[in-house]
């Protein structure tokens, strides 16, 4: 077997696995404020690629078109927390669980209906010539995902522990009661989770929209991807999820290539089956104490 | 007696004897076709529901399930030649086992990861079913014929009839269960699984077989499923009809039989309901007017927050003029869903059987069954002999909390047969202590004996099973659950019955004797009166009472009282320490954490002091208060100017 | 400085205050004491918002704040040191005592210079902290972690300072250093509320003292008046 096909394919398939990386990352923010995620986030990728992608139509430059894609997931992100998790949270029940699938399957109907059922594909000013390094191609393309994950993770990660929010931000993760009694307000705080949240999951959409195409399938095909990562490293294991994104979209890429296409899902799936079993906690995640 | 009788099986026997007389009084297969599926779904759902209601945790797996099921019944006949009922054991048996394997990661988690263990367990099953093609078909999908029964092929009658019989022996055989002890269970679980645990009723053993019992009636659903339709394909088991399961149990109501079979009926009708746009809107036109009604009311009467009351309007405003203004609703259908369930999770979240059954309770008052009398106390806490030989110890026992010494070395031995007091200041470390005793922690360092033998550390459930039994400081009851089911759901050595007897509701005998030696106990606590109000709705002197009636229905050698008296008026102070007597002349041996030093005095044969996670004084009640460093553990700084008289600590 | 009128709260079936009422004047130290179960704590959540009250007044510099969040409570200038101290485990010390102040700087930039007079002076009240200023919270010890909670607490320049059991679970020695430093926080002018299990330390240095007991205030005055308090002295100082 030739090599260079097998890291072709690792390098490409890892280059993936960023993305589901990026989602749970975005799971991790809103976990660490509200021991909450939010089941339809993988709509909200869909949901935001394709605001983008008619943001494009419209003729908009692509450096403006990306704010207003990451805009637009925010404002979903907020929409999530007020429609779909802030009762369940003030009744401290798990309701957000069913909540936010629902909104998922909103979601999912109405880019049925908007956009239409057919993937479509995503323009970008950014080339899909192969570069050769090592003897590997990689297309810029690919190269714009590592970027803009990295990018949007080492700015919110600045966020948390350069400025005052973000410190607060860590505090209601750490101890919400105590939080509330320095001033800061847990409910704004978990808003901006969820805001956070949103913008992320439009930057993966935006990232990976013109690899895969847009379409209202792309949702679940990501999410689970990254409910796996997410899980895997741990909810609350920081850039864990780099590590076993890497890992997961690698495995994705030969499996597809030696088992078959159909099969591109098990690893994930299986991985996250595993996880569950033997760690419940992640791979780098932290278990924690219980109170009587 | 047989007024309850009438009108609860009354109302089943009815409906039963209506649903088997369809096929002599019509030959209108399509309806046929739509009571066959009802059947079938009800099935499903009363499944289902043991996940969803009892255990109340979010189950994405049962749409996969059912399809297991299917192509496990329909590829019994194709490939091995089996007979209908064989080829639905085999639905069964694929339910069951699946379920099971994933049982076991899944339950070991709570809410959002059990629900994304599901999710993926559904799509990967999926994912299999496709990709197997050799096997299944693959996405072409496999054609199923349907196996004859005792050599006869059925008809559609026929068949229907099978499946109302099954669903009828399904309504019965669980119906019997939920009454049992595993009913009792799943309920306790869901309410506090920390004091399930510590009650030595295995939270996890109980959560796997609820589950495995669930996907295997999934399963069956599954076979049923096969040899209706036959024929399969892996697209019927995706998301989406999971989510339509989902509605049909939360909008029918949870935790009930008759709520499973009314959302079955709702998820048969829906596709009717959506292909014909006047139905529709009448439909989405009294869902508005009925969240207009129950949303006002909770705003004016201010019972409900103002979101929960006026999302539901929204929502469905939204349908009703969703529905005039799109072209086709078959195209919205996810979206038409969605918000359905989205009114009814927020907006009524007991579901339609939750909501009659208060009103059916109003106008019907049934008297609950009678209860038999009392067991006498000796029955349910034989006396033992208190030989006063070391029951408990514990040598250098150390727990540490990051940089907190909350227990630093901790020696004691408590005899048999005494009352053994544990005192000191707040945050000495007695309640830790206490917790990793009884296993709630696994100590950082140290031994634990019991008897001699090493006390199994770090497990509610193992060290309940051993003999020790507790309370605790914040109470930890079984909240929805009655007093004396409280009380049921803890006792030992009663319930031997296997669970096939269980099953066939041949286990009265064992229930009634449960509830007799639970009586006991309340009466021994002054509860017996109160056996059948839920524990959330009893006075707080009661409440910790009932933890107390509760801990001893394990007839334990070590009972370990986490400050019993807290928060407690003086008349029950009084009370408990009369019952803490009685108890100790059971010959049970007694831990008690008390700041009550009266109570303390009165009561303990040795009390140990703890200051800071180390023993600093132990002896007698009257002998600890004098010494001077437990002065100073609980006034602060040495007393000189103690008058002549013996002082007491402050707390 | 603080009113409390009257005030009912409980847990949910139980109701543990019913009917307490107590007074702190700008620059006192007042001290909450009686025997566990009595109420204190749950005093002290009643007030800062961590518990909403079910009937009764709070006043804050003259402002009603019963029923409020307590985020909003804490930003009128009202800072607890809870019960447990509470420190942010994951967070470095100097993190913590930043986020004390956290109503009254800005929330991006700049906050590090506009606390830094505060910080300072935190820090000369407790060199310790100093010398572990980069340190997780959760790996300090636990008379560390009270100095911390206090210094948390300061950092927003309150109104009123409630301190809950700051003693709970420290060493005597450690005892000590810390109503030493409450000494200190009196002697700054610092108006305060403590709540204390060591009724004897507690009244050392209060200047006025409410006897608390099943959840309503059963005497109340000086130390010198509760010293000679028959009942005072029979159930709490032996």
């Amino acid at each position: 077997m030739d090599a260079f096909v097998i890291a072709q394919m690792t390098v490409s398939g890892a280059l993936m696995g960023l993305v589901y990386a990026l989602i749970a990352y975005g799971f991790q923010l809103t976990y660490a404020t509200s021991k909450s995620i939010n089941f339809g986030q993988g709509e909200l990728v869909m949901l935001s690629a394709f605001f983008s992608l008619t943001l494009i139509n419209t003729g908009l430059p692509y450096w403006l078109v990306v704010p207003g894609g990451l805009l637009f997931g925010v404002v979903l992100g907020l929409f999530v927390e007020r429609a779909a998790v802030r009762l369940a949270l003030e009744q401290k029940s798990e309701g957000w669980i069913l909540l936010t699938i629902i909104f998922g399957l909103f979601g999912f109907s109405a880019a049925e209906n908007i956009w239409g059922r057919d993937d479509r594909p995503f323009p970008t000013p950014i080339s899909s010539d192969p570069l050769q390094i090592f003897g590997v191609g990689i297309t810029p393309l690919e190269i714009s995902v590592a970027i803009g994950v990295f990018a949007v993770m080492g700015l919110i990660e600045l966020f948390k522990r350069k400025t005052l929010l973000g410190k607060a931000f860590e505090a209601v993760a750490a101890d919400r009661d105590a939080a509330e009694l320095m001033g800061i307000s847990a409910t704004r705080t978990i808003m901006l989770s969820y805001g956070l949240s949103g913008m992320v999951a439009a930057m993966a959409g935006i990232l990976v929209s013109p690899i895969t195409t847009v379409g209202p399938t792309m949702a679940s095909a990501l999410i689970l991807k990254a409910f796996a990562v997410a899980v895997v490293a741990g909810l609350d294991s920081g850039f864990g999820v780099v590590l076993i994104g890497l890992f997961l979209g690698a495995l994705e890429s030969l499996a597809s290539f030696y088992i078959g296409s159909g099969w591109r899902e098990a690893p994930g799936l299986v991985l996250l089956i595993l996880a569950l079993a033997v760690r419940p906690n992640g791979v780098f995640g932290k278990a924690s104490i219980r109170k009587v | 007696m047989l007024k309850r009788f009438l009108l609860i099986r009354g109302a089943e026997l009815v409906a039963f004897a209506l649903l088997s007389t369809i096929p002599l009084l019509t030959s209108n297969s399509y309806a046929l076709g739509l009571l066959t599926l009802l059947a079938i779904y009800g099935i499903l759902l009363i499944g289902l529901d043991v996940t969803v209601g009892y255990l109340g945790q979010v189950n994405l797996a049962h749409a996969a399930f059912l399809g297991l099921g299917a192509y496990a019944a329909g590829l019994s006949v194709s490939l091995l030649g089996f007979g209908m009922f064989s080829a639905l054991a085999a639905g069964l048996a694929a339910g069951l086992i699946f379920g099971g394997l994933l049982a076991f990661p899944a339950l070991r988690l709570d809410g959002p990861q059990f629900a994304l263990a599901t999710l993926s367990f559904s799509a990967l099953s999926v994912t299999t079913l496709n990709e197997l093609e050799s096997l299944t078909g693959g996405a072409q999908g496999l054609s199923v014929s349907r196996p004859a029964v005792l050599g006869h092929a059925l008809n559609a009658p026929g068949f229907y009839w099978l499946c109302l019989i099954l669903l009828a022996l399904v309504w019965m055989a669980m119906r019997n269960l939920l009454a049992s002890q595993w009913g009792r269970a799943f309920e306790a679980l869901r309410d506090s699984p920390i004091a399930t645990d510590a009650m030595g009723v295995g939270t996890y053993r109980h959560k796997v077989a609820a589950f495995a019992l669930g996907s295997a009636l999934g399963g069956l659903a599954g076979g049923l499923y096969a040899f209706n339709f036959q024929y399969l394909q892996p697209n019927s088991f995706v998301y989406e009809l999971m989510v339509i399961l989902l509605l049909g149990i939360v909008l029918g109501g949870r935790k009930s039989l008759w709520g499973a079979f009314v959302g079955a009926s709702l998820i048969v009708l829906l596709p009717n309901l959506l292909s014909n746009r006047f139905l529709f809107q009448v439909f989405s036109a009294i869902g508005l007017l009925l969240a207009l009604a129950a949303g006002g009311r909770g705003l004016l009467k201010k019972t409900t927050p103002p979101f929960q009351a006026l999302a539901p309007i929204v929502a469905m405003g939204l349908l009703v003029v969703g529905g005039s203004l799109v072209q086709n609703t078959e195209d919205w259908r996810k979206g038409i869903f969605a918000l359905m369930l989205f009114s009814v999770v927020v907006g009524l979240p007991e579901g339609l059987m939750g909501f009659a059954a208060r009103y059916l309770a109003k106008l019907f008052r049934i008297a609950p069954p009678s209860l038999p009398p009392p067991a006498p106390l000796e029955e349910v806490l034989a006396a033992r002999t208190a030989d006063g030989a070391p029951l408990l110890e514990l040598r250098e026992l150390k727990r540490y909390f990051g940089g907190v010494k909350a227990v630093d070395g901790l020696d004691m031995t408590v005899r048999a047969g005494s009352i053994h007091g544990l005192i000191g200041p707040n945050g000495s470390g007695k309640s830790t202590a206490v917790n990793v005793i009884s296993g709630l922690y696994a100590p950082t360092a140290g031994e634990l004996r019991l008897r001699g033998s090493a006390l199994p550390q770090g497990s509610l459930f193992q060290v309940a099973r051993v003999g020790v039994a507790r309370t605790f400081q914040n109470l930890q009851l079984f909240g929805e659950l009655p007093a004396l089911d409280n009380v049921m759901v803890a006792l030992k050595g009663v319930y031997r019955s296997p669970l096939p007897l269980i099953l066939l509701g041949l286990a009265r005998d064992e229930e009634r004797r449960a509830q007799a030696q639970a009586l006991a106990l309340l009466d021994l606590l002054g509860l017996k009166d109160q056996a059948r109000t839920p524990a959330k709705d009893l006075t707080y002197g009661a409440q910790r009472f009932l933890e107390i009636a509760r801990a001893l229905a394990r007839k334990p050698d070590l009972l370990i009282l986490d400050e019993p008296a807290a928060g407690l008026a003086h008349p029950d102070v009084s009370k408990l320490v009369e019952i803490i007597k009685r108890i100790h002349q059971r010959g049970i041996t007694i831990i008690l954490i008390e700041h009550h030093m009266d109570v303390v005095s009165e009561l303990c044969d040795v009390v140990t002091v703890l200051d800071g996670g180390k023993v600093i004084a132990e002896g007698a009640a009257a002998e600890v208060k004098r010494d001077p460093k437990v002065i100073e553990a609980y006034l602060g700084l040495a007393n000189e100017a103690a008058p002549d008289a013996a002082p007491l600590p402050a707390h | 400085m603080l009113l409390v009128e009257n005030l009912h709260a409980g847990y949910g079936t139980s109701e543990v205050l019913v009917g307490a009422s107590l007074e702190v004047q700008p620059g006192t130290l007042v001290a909450l004491i009686g025997a566990n179960g009595a109420g204190k704590t749950t005093t002290m959540r009643a007030v800062s918002g961590m518990l909403k009250p079910t009937r009764g007044r709070v006043l804050l510099d003259g402002k009603a704040v019963q029923g409020l969040d307590a985020s909003r409570i804490a930003r009128l200038g009202l800072a607890h040191a809870p019960e447990g101290r509470k420190v942010f485990g994951p967070l470095s010390v100097e993190d913590n005592l930043l986020l004390g102040a956290y109503s009254r700087l800005p929330a991006f930039f700049g906050f590090r210079a506009k606390a830094a007079a505060e910080l300072e002076r935190v820090y000369e009240l407790f060199p310790r902290l100093r010398e572990r200023r980069q340190q997780a919270a959760g790996t300090l010890s636990g008379g560390e972690q009270q100095m911390l909670a206090i210094g948390r607490a300061l950092m927003a320049k309150p109104k009123v300072m409630l301190l809950d059991e700051p003693s709970m679970g420290l060493a005597p020695v450690i005892v000590q250093e810390v109503f030493n430093t409450i000494r200190r926080l009196k002697e700054a002018g610092i108006t305060l509320l403590l709540v204390e299990q060591f009724a004897k330390s507690a009244l050392e240095v209060a200047d006025y003292a409410y006897v608390m007991e099943r959840g309503r205030i059963a005497v109340a005055g000086t130390p010198a008046e509760l010293g000679q308090n028959e009942r005072v002295l029979a159930a709490y100082l032996g």
